[in-house]
């Protein structure tokens, strides 16, 4: 069996954020929603202040809280551990968005078209002349496709009004045999994503050479993400650099 | 579909009346609108089964100044993602924000997508008209050909932050006979000029990662940006692999948040009091016996003897041709005075007596020089302890370890395993000489060059400047327009500042002839470089003025008379090196798609440029240049002198005649776009190691020209502010800011982002949404005492010290502990307009930044500091 | 002359006072229908409403408050007509019909509320048929609320009306095909009137859990979230469930009031002992009420650092300070008018209002406190704090709610006598000229 997981090595993320702008291009996801987000806080008093950055994608919880609280399964968690949204089921109730700890869920409050960076005007005429009129012109086809056994709408596709997205652990690359969006690009390399259950993957590896720690432990959500170094966030570290974040 | 309210589908009149079955389409109608696709209902496609072709094709980063290897997906030809190129050894595979937002500029229609004619008068926001490429052409042809009659020089060919290899614009301007200037000291050039006078090679430091265990990130924004060489990613992959192993980070730096999480120790220094910190640190290391007295006596001025008046003792070696004049040192060995490089044991310390002549080892001076220079005067001066201070010399010294040497490659080299990263460095009051001084630290221990040690170049090169520096000369006026070998700034860094000044005011400067017509070209100095009103005044002086740029670049929208839209990355350029220190490639960037728009790349239009202005064709044409740039002329690949070649056509001869077989098809294969030469040899970057040991320069650690080129410019009348720092060692000396009134209480700097490259990318929203904008760093405590909150509308007010001008902007507030007390910081990349989505940005530090007296020293260098108070309130 | 029966209680007559109220209404929800549209084409966009977490915002806004309040409201009617039946409490037969009237269209309201929040509603309805999932706190809100309570609510509103549907079936109106569906066949015989009795009696008897175990689902949406500090905990569905009576009992003697005004020839039908009931019991629920938030408070006050700190900042002295103050001193100062009213053994109508609107909208500012400070304040990650104010949008579609809910109780009594009848026969005979 195929088991998935992500690591985070802290001591080698350099908050550079490159990672949720590859997830935004591969997922072509809307202004203000960042299915990958780093954290960048700021801890202590000058002179003894210290940086630490966090990056954070759904965690694919293995035991998931919003998996259960999903009304019509739209929500659901493949044998693989991707943890996934089917566009095509989803109600919108947002109750899966309430449910999980780590706040990773976005819910499309509009029509994507209108929510992709609206200050340019994508329906420029010489622009549509090169991309059919397509919105974002770098629309990905992968995201229409239907994927897994359960031949389900999971991947970044499901963008349409009312419907509950998050991070995919970007399935369509992931049945092509390519690692996550985010993985891949990493300049450090501090992200690492393969089979738990191969013990010859780096992701295995890593596991094993590494001391972990997961997000939010005390909840009992199970994640899949393992957390290399640096220390679990608290509340006593502030956040710098927000991005702008509005729907 | 066009939709109407509800979302539905429109319902055409004749649809309605056909379609009585409204009711039992309904159901249709309501899935559509609320289910979107219910389950089952859409079935959708793969890629291939929607009729889409995929395909990819390499090409390089078009905004960065490091040209990251990219392979690029394309569906149909459209391109939708860039990826990291594996092969590329300086990304190998990765991408940073920036590389992958370029996708937005690339389709961003606000683009400049045709050639532009101005339509109203210059100096305020431009009216355009639509113009045809043959009549902008035209235009410009015209119009610099008729200055070029005159004096081609008066034809200025300006750019920015360059990017790959400037063969082509290069060709441009040497075929017209323009003069050519770039940042300059808006950048780092001040740095480039201490090392070519000190070291050698043009070249800024950085440490040998691959072993260094003891690194000082002097100023260096490892998260945020890339201090030499490279654009940002190299860099910081190089320094977490160090780290690994063990490496530790000291980081000198006003902001805690420019290392992050990777400072080991982090300093807060003031801004502008390097030079002393360096000194300092010189003078301990010497104090704890941290030397390493061969290299000192072997490959540096040091031993040389210096007479009283400051100039260095010499003979003359060699008859005829060969003569060539030599200092002497003292021998401890024979107890005489002989010609460097033939003594036994040459004496560092101590005072001697030669031919009646009381003289001194440079380093005897050096000694009594840097003695003043006691931890706790530093201290006093850079705002640290002296702990701190001893501290880091000490672990630096103790890291060096002296003496020892390594095997890298089966080759032994002196193993000195502390570096310092340090580049902007040189944008402070003392900038030449603060370089100068760091580097001296490194040079005590013996560690340039040496593995692990300092680096400098990625090979060890040496630049012309270095024997030009030998003897500096300061001429009489009239000068050119850029004060070159002038009373004021002899060793001349380059500074488009000073050619706004001398353009404003030529009789004050003894300048009698200034620029026509400017070529803007990957620049905008109205958004990029300090001191706004200086080219507002100075561009309204040029009769001609043409931008080539994919986008209204500010300067082009007070002063262009014609807009050429470059194209962006969909163009052919190059070649780049792709190496990242230790593997030599070279790489080039492909276009991944036809140019957007109806713009073209920069080679096509300079083409058609010079062909108009007839200097394209035959010998001393631009095909010529172009020829000899890429090392193709007297070669099979050899361009035709007659006749135009298609740009591709170009690349293809010179991949060829770089032994590539498949020419340029190679670079666009997605299997490679990286041409790998293979690993960086010993003898390439170890200065100790290359053939003759740092190409057979002496480093200069007794700056004896430039205390030469003091007495000269004193001589020609020059004032105390031009010469004070033409010393033989770095000075330190109050800055000139310090001595605006105390009311002006912080010292502001700007800094780099990573999310934003220059004034190119602010306007990419991705980028925009991530770092929206140009908000005050202060430290809370500093904000409390001026009852000031988060977010508050600040009005932050510049001083000039010397001229008493007060220049003020309006911004909003950020607390961060990170930052001294005493120094504010701002992002820089902002303060645009042409763009809609520059609204509401902020304004950029360079509105109220300083150039010219006091603020523009020494070397013409540039400072990015300047004292300010900040009070509530203003109009955002 | 001839001796003929009419319609009591102004039923089939329209009234301009009547008139104005229904039109006044119906402009009022039509307004709130058209701001739903708008939100229904453009996205939950126009709402106040954005993601928790990097947006700042709460996903759950106003509309999920009101799902929350109308559903609390419905609680009570329900549960009072059916102390009354099992006690045989006769001074609350008057306004049983009433009760059972708040309870339907609060319920209607409150679960087309929940459609209103959905991203994609008729979906909603589709995909919960296809795909429930039992598991899920939302099927609650379904099946046991929509389905259950509704249902019951409805059968015993049915039930309940059919000896006066069978009188009415008899006078000769317009209306006479609808009493005499309703009516089905009821005779108002001996045995007729026994197995009635007996149905009510049993069907009071297993309401009462039924409806507090359905309600408490409710409750139950927030207090299984280990997600949201502030709702995760076993005090969520007591709380729901007390806040509901109390919120519920002021709505319905708000109500008795307003239909004793309007009916006032037949206003002797309500009696002071009416009044009596409904303040006594809802002094009992605002005192519990009262005593839960102050236990709240306390254990605010001592929070530990840490999530539970940030939210408790945002209550007592954060954005959320004013709504909770005034709330705390809304329903404080509603306790006390009962109290020196239950004191004296007095109870002046006027009072008794002012303290249940007082007590009723402290209720919606507990329940908006429930809903959103958990999710702009509630985050285990360290985001910023985040905000949310509702848009006009979602305030006319919640003034529409409470017009739709106002409408249909105003049409109900044109239709049907909205006090029951029983044992007033006789008086409702008058004499008409012919
Ligand atoms: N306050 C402050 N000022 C600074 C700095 C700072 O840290 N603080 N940094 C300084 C430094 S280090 C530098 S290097 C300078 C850089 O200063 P510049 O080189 O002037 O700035 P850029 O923003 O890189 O480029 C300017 C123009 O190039 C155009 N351009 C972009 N791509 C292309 C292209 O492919 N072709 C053509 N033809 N044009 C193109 C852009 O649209 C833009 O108008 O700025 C300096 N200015
Ligand atoms: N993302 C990104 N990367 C870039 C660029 C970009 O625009 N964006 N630009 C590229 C270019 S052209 C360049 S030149 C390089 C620049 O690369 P860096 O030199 O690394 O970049 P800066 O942002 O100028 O960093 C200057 C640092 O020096 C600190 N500093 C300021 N004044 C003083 C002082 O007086 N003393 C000391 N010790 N520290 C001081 C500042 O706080 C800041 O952290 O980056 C390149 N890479
Ligand atoms: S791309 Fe890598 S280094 Fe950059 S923020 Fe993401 S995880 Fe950190
Ligand atoms: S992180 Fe949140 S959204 Fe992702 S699986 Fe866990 S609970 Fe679900
Ligand atoms: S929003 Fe969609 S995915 Fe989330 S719980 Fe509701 S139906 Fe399930
Ligand atoms: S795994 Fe894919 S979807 Fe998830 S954060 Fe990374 S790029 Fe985005
Ligand atoms: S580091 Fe520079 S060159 Fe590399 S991808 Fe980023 S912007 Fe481009
Ligand atoms: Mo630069």
């Amino acid at each position: 069996m195929t088991r998935y997981a992500m690591a985070v090595d802290l001591d080698l993320c350099q908050g550079c954020r490159g990672c949720m702008v590859a997830c935004k291009v591969e997922n072509n996801t809307v202004e203000g929603n960042f299915w990958m987000y780093v954290f960048r806080f700021e801890a202590g008093t000058y002179p003894d202040t210290k940086i630490t950055f966090l990056p954070r994608p759904c965690q694919h919880c293995d035991n998931a809280p919003c998996v259960k609280v999903c009304p019509v399964g739209a929500r659901f968690k493949r044998e693989d551990g991707l943890v996934l949204t089917d566009a095509d089921r989803c109600i919108g109730c947002r109750y899966c968005e309430l449910a999980c700890p780590y706040g990773v869920n976005y819910f499309n409050w509009q029509k994507p078209e209108k929510a992709q960076y609206a200050i340019v005007d994508w329906r420029d005429e010489s622009i549509e002349s090169v991309t059919g009129g397509l919105i974002p012109p770098y629309k990905n086809p992968d995201l229409d496709e239907l994927w897994g056994d359960e031949q389900r709408r999971t991947a970044g596709g499901g963008h349409a009004k009312g419907v509950m997205e998050k991070c995919t652990f970007c399935v369509h690359r992931v049945e092509k045999g390519l690692e996550p969006a985010c993985v891949d690009s990493c300049p450090t390399n501090a992200l690492v994503f393969g089979d738990l259950d191969d013990p010859d993957t780096p992701m295995s590896r890593y596991l094993r050479e590494n001391r972990t720690w997961q997000l939010l432990e005390e909840a009992g959500t199970r994640p899949r993400v393992y957390y290399v170094g640096g220390t679990p966030p608290t509340r006593h570290q502030t956040e710098i650099e927000r991005p702008k974040a509005t729907v | 579909m066009p939709e109407t309210f509800l979302g539905m589908p429109e319902i055409t009149r004749r649809g309605f009346v056909k379609g009585s079955a409204v009711a039992a389409g309904t159901a249709v109608v309501a899935s559509t609108f609320l289910f979107k696709t219910l389950d089952g209902v859409a079935v959708a496609e793969s890629v291939a089964a929607q009729g889409a072709v995929e395909d990819f094709i390499a090409t390089t980063c078009w905004i960065g100044k490091q040209d990251c290897g990219m392979i690029a997906r394309r569906i149909d030809g459209r391109v939708v993602k860039f990826e990291g190129n594996p092969t590329n050894p300086r990304n190998v595979g990765t991408l940073c924000p920036k590389g992958h937002a370029q996708i937005q500029a690339v389709y961003d229609p606000n683009r400049v997508k045709w050639p532009l004619i101005r339509t109203n008068e210059k100096g305020v926001t431009g009216e355009w008209r639509r113009a045809s490429w043959d009549e902008a052409l035209d235009l410009v042809a015209e119009k610099v050909n008729e200055v070029r009659a005159r004096n081609p020089k008066l034809v200025l060919w300006q750019k920015g932050r360059s990017k790959a290899k400037d063969f082509y614009d290069d060709a441009f301007v040497k075929s017209i006979g323009a003069t050519k200037i770039g940042h300059g000291a808006f950048c780092s050039d001040a740095g480039y000029r201490a090392l070519e006078y000190t070291l050698g090679p043009h070249a800024v430091l950085h440490p040998d990662f691959r072993y260094c265990d003891y690194m000082l990130s002097w100023g260096w924004n490892i998260t945020g940006a890339g201090g030499n060489k490279f654009c940002w990613l190299t860099w910081p992959r190089h320094m977490v692999k160090a780290r690994e192993r063990g490496m530790k980070i000291t980081h000198l730096d006003p902001r805690l948040r420019s290392a992050g999480p990777f400072a080991d120790t982090w300093l807060p220094i003031r801004p502008g009091t390097d030079l002393a910190m360096a000194m300092a640190l010189c003078r301990e290391l010497i104090a704890h016996g941290y030397l390493d007295r061969p290299y000192l006596t072997t490959y540096t001025n040091a031993p040389m003897l210096v007479k009283s008046d400051g100039m260095i003792l010499k003979t003359t070696v060699g008859e005829g041709e060969e003569a060539e004049e030599i200092g002497l040192v003292w021998d401890e060995a024979s107890g005489a005075a002989v010609p460097f490089g033939d003594a036994e044991s040459p004496a560092l310390e101590g005072e001697f007596e030669v031919e009646g002549e009381k003289v001194k080892p440079g380093f005897q001076l050096f000694i009594e020089h840097v003695d003043a220079y006691t931890p706790e005067f530093a201290a006093e001066i850079t705002g640290l302890t002296a702990d701190q201070i001893r501290r880091v010399a000490d672990e630096f010294g103790s890291h060096a370890k002296i003496g020892a040497t390594i095997v890298v490659d089966g080759v032994e080299v002196p193993y000195r395993p502390v570096g310092i990263m340090a580049y902007h460095m040189t944008q402070q009051d003392l900038g030449f000489q603060t370089a100068r001084a760091i580097t001296m630290v490194p040079m005590l221990v013996g560690a340039v060059g040496a593995a692990g040690g300092q680096m400098v170049d990625f090979t060890w090169k040496i630049h012309k400047n270095y024997a030009k520096f030998e003897k500096i000369k300061v001429e009489d006026p009239p000068y050119d327009f850029q004060l070159k070998n002038s009373k004021y700034f002899p060793i001349n860094t380059g500074h488009p500042g000073i050619v706004a000044q001398t353009m404003i005011d030529p009789d004050r400067w003894g300048v009698e002839e200034i620029p026509e017509v400017a070529i803007l070209h990957m620049v905008n100095p109205l958004a990029s470089f300090p001191s706004r009103p200086e080219y507002l005044k100075s561009y309204m002086k040029f009769k001609f003025v043409v931008d080539i740029n994919p986008w209204l670049s500010e300067t082009a929208d007070y002063f262009a008379d014609v807009v050429l839209p470059a194209a962006t990355i969909e163009k052919y350029e190059g070649p780049t090196s792709a190496t990242d220190q230790y593997i030599d490639a070279v790489t080039m960037r492909i276009p991944p798609m036809e140019p957007m728009f109806e713009s073209r790349g920069e080679i096509d239009i300079y083409m058609d440029l010079t062909e108009r202005m007839g200097v394209l064709y035959g010998e001393g044409g631009y095909l010529s240049i172009v020829n000899k740039e890429l090392k193709l002329t007297g070669t099979e690949f050899e361009l035709p002198l007659d006749q135009k070649p298609e740009v591709r056509h170009i690349f293809d001869q010179w991949a060829k005649g770089q032994g590539i077989e498949e020419g340029v098809a190679y670079f666009e294969d997605p299997n490679h776009g990286v041409y790998i030469k293979g690993p960086m040899k010993p003898a390439e970057i170890y200065g100790y190691v290359t053939e003759v040991p740092f190409g057979g320069v002496i480093h200069r650690l007794y700056g004896e020209s430039l205390l030469d080129a003091q007495r000269q410019m004193i001589e020609k009348g020059a004032e105390k502010i031009y010469w004070q720092d033409y010393t033989a060692f770095p000075t330190w000396r109050p800055q000139t800011m310090d001595s605006s009134p105390s009311e002006y209480e912080f010292v502001l700097l700007s800094y780099h982002q990573i999310e934003h490259k220059q004034t190119r990318t602010s306007f990419i929203p991705m980028l925009a949404e991530l770092a929206p904008g140009a908000p005050l760093d202060m430290n809370p405590a500093s904000a409390a005492r001026l009852g000031l909150r988060e977010g508050d509308t600040v009005t932050v007010e510049s001083h000039n010290a010397i001229t008493g001008e007060t220049r003020r902007l309006t911004t909003s507030l950020t607390l961060i502990e990170s930052i001294r007390p005493d120094t504010v910081a701002m992002p820089h990349h902002f303060g645009m307009w042409t763009h809609p989505q520059n609204e509401g940005q902020g304004p950029s530090a360079n509105e109220i930044y300083f150039t010219g007296e006091g603020y523009t020293s020494s070397t013409a260098d540039q400072t990015f500091h300047v004292k300010v108070k900040v009070t509530k309130g203003g109009d955002a | 002359m001839k001796v003929e029966k009419s319609l009591p209680q102004g039923v089939g007559k329209f009234t301009p006072g009547w008139i104005v109220f229904i039109a006044v209404a119906m402009v009022v929800l039509i307004i709130g229908v058209l701001a739903y549209l708008y939100e229904a084409n453009m996205g939950l966009i126009v709402t106040g409403m954005a993601n928790i977490g990097t947006q700042g915002g709460a996903t759950w806004g106003l509309y999920v408050v009101m799902v929350e309040y109308f559903i609390g409201v419905s609680l009570a009617g329900i549960v009072l007509v059916a102390f009354a039946h099992v006690f045989d409490i006769k001074a609350l037969r008057a306004i049983s019909r009433l009760a059972l009237l708040l309870t339907t269209c609060s319920l209607m309201v409150g679960l087309l509320a929940v459609l209103i929040d959905l991203g994609t509603p008729i979906r909603g309805i589709i995909n919960m048929i296809l795909y429930v999932r039992p598991q899920s706190p939302f099927f609650g809100t379904f099946t046991l609320v929509a389905v259950g309570v509704l249902l019951s609510s409805l059968m015993y509103l049915y039930l309940d009306g059919r000896r006066d549907a069978a009188y009415l079936a008899d006078i000769d109106s317009g209306l006479r095909w609808y009493h005499r569906l309703w009516a089905a066949g009821y005779g108002d015989t001996q045995a007729e009137q026994e197995r009635h009795r007996r149905t009510m009696f049993w069907l009071s008897i297993l309401i009462v859990p039924f409806v507090i175990v359905a309600l408490s689902t409710e409750g139950l949406v927030f207090g299984i979230q280990v997600g949201r500090p502030g709702w995760f905990g076993a005090l969520q569905a007591p709380d729901f469930i007390i806040l509901a009576a109390a919120s519920g009992l002021a709505n319905l003697i708000v109500l008795t009031a307003i239909v004793r005004r309007v009916l006032k020839d037949d206003s002797t039908l309500i009696g002071p002992a009416v009044f009596k009931w409904l303040g006594g019991l809802l002094l009992a629920a605002t005192a519990a009420a009262v005593y839960l938030q102050i236990v709240e408070l306390v254990t605010m006050l001592y929070a530990t650092p840490g999530n539970e700190r940030l939210l408790a900042d945002a209550l007592l002295r954060g954005p959320y300070a004013w709504i909770f103050w005034s709330g705390l001193f809304l329903v404080v100062f509603g306790l006390t008018l009962l109290v020196t009213q239950a004191a004296r053994r007095q109870w002046s109508l006027g009072v008794l209002i002012i303290a249940s609107v007082a007590i009723s909208t402290s209720v919606v500012a507990e329940r908006y406190l429930t809903v959103i400070p958990s999710q702009t304040h509630g985050m285990m990650l360290p985001y910023e704090p985040g905000s949310y104010f509702p848009t006009w949008v979602e305030f006319a579609v919640v003034a529409g709610m409470f017009a739709l809910g106002a409408l249909l109780i105003g049409l109900f009594m044109k239709v049907f006598p909205i006090i029951p009848l029983d044992g007033k026969r006789a008086e409702q005979e008058v004499l008409v000229d012919a």
